[in-house]
């Protein structure tokens, strides 16, 4: 049975679109996504707490080991840089799991509905994280001058590397947050990765004393950029912080175009508890 | 409004729309209807352009949602099937947020969060979690998220499912309130009289594509309707003789003859004529329900 009826009532039309210029319409709606997104991570400030104190007692715990074994100065470099990557990669763990969090809610499948581009849905989540993550660093890296001696040769190398390390740890949370389909997964790429970005890139451990085959594929891992870059921007090493720091964002952002263009395929819109 | 042609979505081998068809003008309210799988919510979401067709053409107030499917989301106010909230930030704190991403700041943000509040009912529960609010309270905040930025179309997906009446009769008379100033209103439901309160011209969904569309007069007019007839010796037919015509289409049912009909007064004076003689003659007229039945239910293959 096929029915069609033309006589439909057409009343008048009364809107018009409104049409606000790209980029102010940009920013207003990422300023939106920054907003609520902190609003959700001050909403339970637990792991947020737990991410910044963790950091500090660990390194007021394990310094004596490492000055003991590399003498003083490198030492408290070794054990800030073991803290920072170590403990930046729980940083990965808020962004993966903003991601998934609205995955399961289905509010990301609810904002694609919106005017926003997924890169502007990825960035309005990014700025809370890296806000929190650098005020992480921060706080090791303060603790490292005042309690351990830490000698910093450029603050605005230091600045940098963190700066690129953090872009590519978001871009690499947001590549997991939209690969990963349960919180179980999650954690399961959280450990290995983990495990992987500290241990092979020479966090915790210098390469120098591990095993020769470990060397050869530890600058497969970011890790092992994040250690470099570290090292030279403590040492004042300008070209090595540069090189470095461009590796890493190479990372980042491969990542990040990643998520981006998985998210604007809408492969991403649900996930399971 | 909305004008979609020749919509056509293939997951693998199956077509969730096979040839879509439909267009919404502003100021109708279009109510969608069609078993599970039939296409309604692959629909939706190829308007708003989560999904991608595979072909056709949709526009939203003339933009084409294919080429620019932002240009086309702007102008519209949606609410998902599924639940959709962040039910760890207020039911305020999720309305400001899609208010602000529908181009609503500051004092007009204020406002728009406290009208539609009010309009849905929920402006004693601004400041709690979404989480913690009963499934209606859920329900009404998903619909105002929907409303809050006046858009020119609204898409609302099944929006009172799992509602309480309070929460029904908020959201129909805020889509009234909404097609009055002159929005298309795509109302996708289970609950057909939802649609003749709304007054909405309907469409029919079936296995991808729509089978039928017109109003809901025009559309029952071809559907028959129903004698009842009770005899006072308590007999289903009144032991007397059904005229052939009208034997093939009659049952009994309870104690009373049923004749399905699409002339009822001419059945019943060829039953009088032929010496029927009933206690009470009751006519049922065909309603939504024997259309959804008679179109969308004749598709038992496309459930998915």
């Amino acid at each position: 049975m096929l029915l069609h009826d033309t006589a439909i009532p057409r009343p008048r039309v009364t809107w018009r679109p409104a049409t606000p210029t790209a980029w102010r319409g940009s920013m207003s709606r990422i300023g939106a996504i920054v907003r609520h997104n902190t609003i959700l991570l001050l909403r339970e400030p637990g792991p947020l707490a737990s991410r910044l104190i963790l950091p500090l007692a660990f390194l007021a715990l394990l310094h004596p080991l490492y000055q003991a074994a590399q003498g003083h100065d490198a030492g408290a470099r070794q054990a800030v840089i073991a803290t920072l990557v170590t403990f930046s990669l729980l940083g990965l763990s808020i962004v993966g799991g903003s991601i998934l969090t609205e995955r399961m809610w289905r509010t990301w499948g609810r904002l694609r509905m919106t005017a926003l581009r997924p890169a502007e849905l990825l960035a309005g989540k990014a700025v809370p994280v890296l806000a929190a993550m650098l005020a992480q660093q921060a706080m090791v890296i303060g603790f490292g001058v005042g309690v351990l001696g830490l000698h910093v040769a450029s603050l605005a190398l230091l600045m940098a590397a963190l700066l690129a390390w953090t872009l590519a740890l978001i871009g690499m949370g947001a590549a997991i947050g939209v690969l990963a389909r349960s919180l179980a997964e999650l954690s399961v790429i959280f450990d290995v990765g983990g495990m992987i970005l500290s241990s092979l890139g020479g966090a915790l451990v210098p390469l120098t004393a591990m095993p020769g085959w470990v060397r050869h594929i530890a600058p497969a891992s970011p890790g092992y950029w994040a250690v470099s870059v570290l090292h030279a921007a403590l040492s004042g090493d300008a070209v090595g912080t540069v090189r470095a720091s461009a590796v890493l964002l190479g990372f980042g952002l491969a990542c990040g175009v990643f998520a981006a263009v998985r998210a604007d395929r809408g492969a991403v819109r649900t996930a399971s508890m | 409004m909305l004008a979609a042609q020749g919509l056509v979505k293939r997951y693998g081998a199956r077509r969730a729309l096979d040839g879509f068809d439909l267009t919404v003008q502003a100021g109708e309210i279009v109510g969608l209807i069609g078993h599970n799988g039939a296409g309604k919510t692959t629909f939706v979401e190829a308007v708003t352009g989560v999904v991608r067709p595979d072909e056709g053409q949709v526009s939203v107030g003339g933009v084409d949602a294919r080429r620019d499917p932002r240009g086309a989301r702007r102008q519209i106010g949606v609410a998902p099937q599924a639940l959709a909230l962040y039910i760890s930030a207020t039911a305020g704190e999720n309305l400001r947020l899609f208010a602000a991403l529908a181009g609503l700041h500051g004092r007009a943000q204020h406002q728009a969060v406290a009208r539609v509040a009010e309009e849905m009912q929920l402006t004693g529960v601004l400041g709690q979690r979404a989480g913690l609010l009963s499934g209606g309270q859920q329900r009404r905040t998903q619909a105002a998220a929907a409303l809050i930025g006046d858009a020119p179309l609204l898409l609302l997906d099944e929006p009172t499912a799992g509602a309480d009446p309070q929460t029904r009769a908020a959201l129909l008379e805020a889509v009234r309130a909404r097609a009055a100033r002159g929005a298309a209103v795509l109302y996708t439901t289970h609950y057909l009289p939802e649609l003749t309160d709304l007054g909405a011209t309907l469409a029919v969904a079936r296995s991808g594509r729509i089978i039928a569309r017109g109003s809901q007069q025009s559309l029952l007019s071809g559907l028959p309707g129903e004698l009842r007839l009770r005899f006072a010796d308590g007999s289903e037919t009144g032991r007397f003789a059904l005229p052939a015509a009208i034997r093939a289409r009659a049952t009994a049912v309870d104690g009373e003859l049923r004749i399905s009909s699409t002339d009822p007064p001419a059945d019943l004076a060829a039953l009088l004529a032929a010496g029927c003689s009933p206690a009470a003659v009751d006519v049922r007229r065909p309603g939504l329900d024997d259309l959804y039945n008679s179109l969308a239910l004749e598709a038992p293959d496309a459930a998915a």
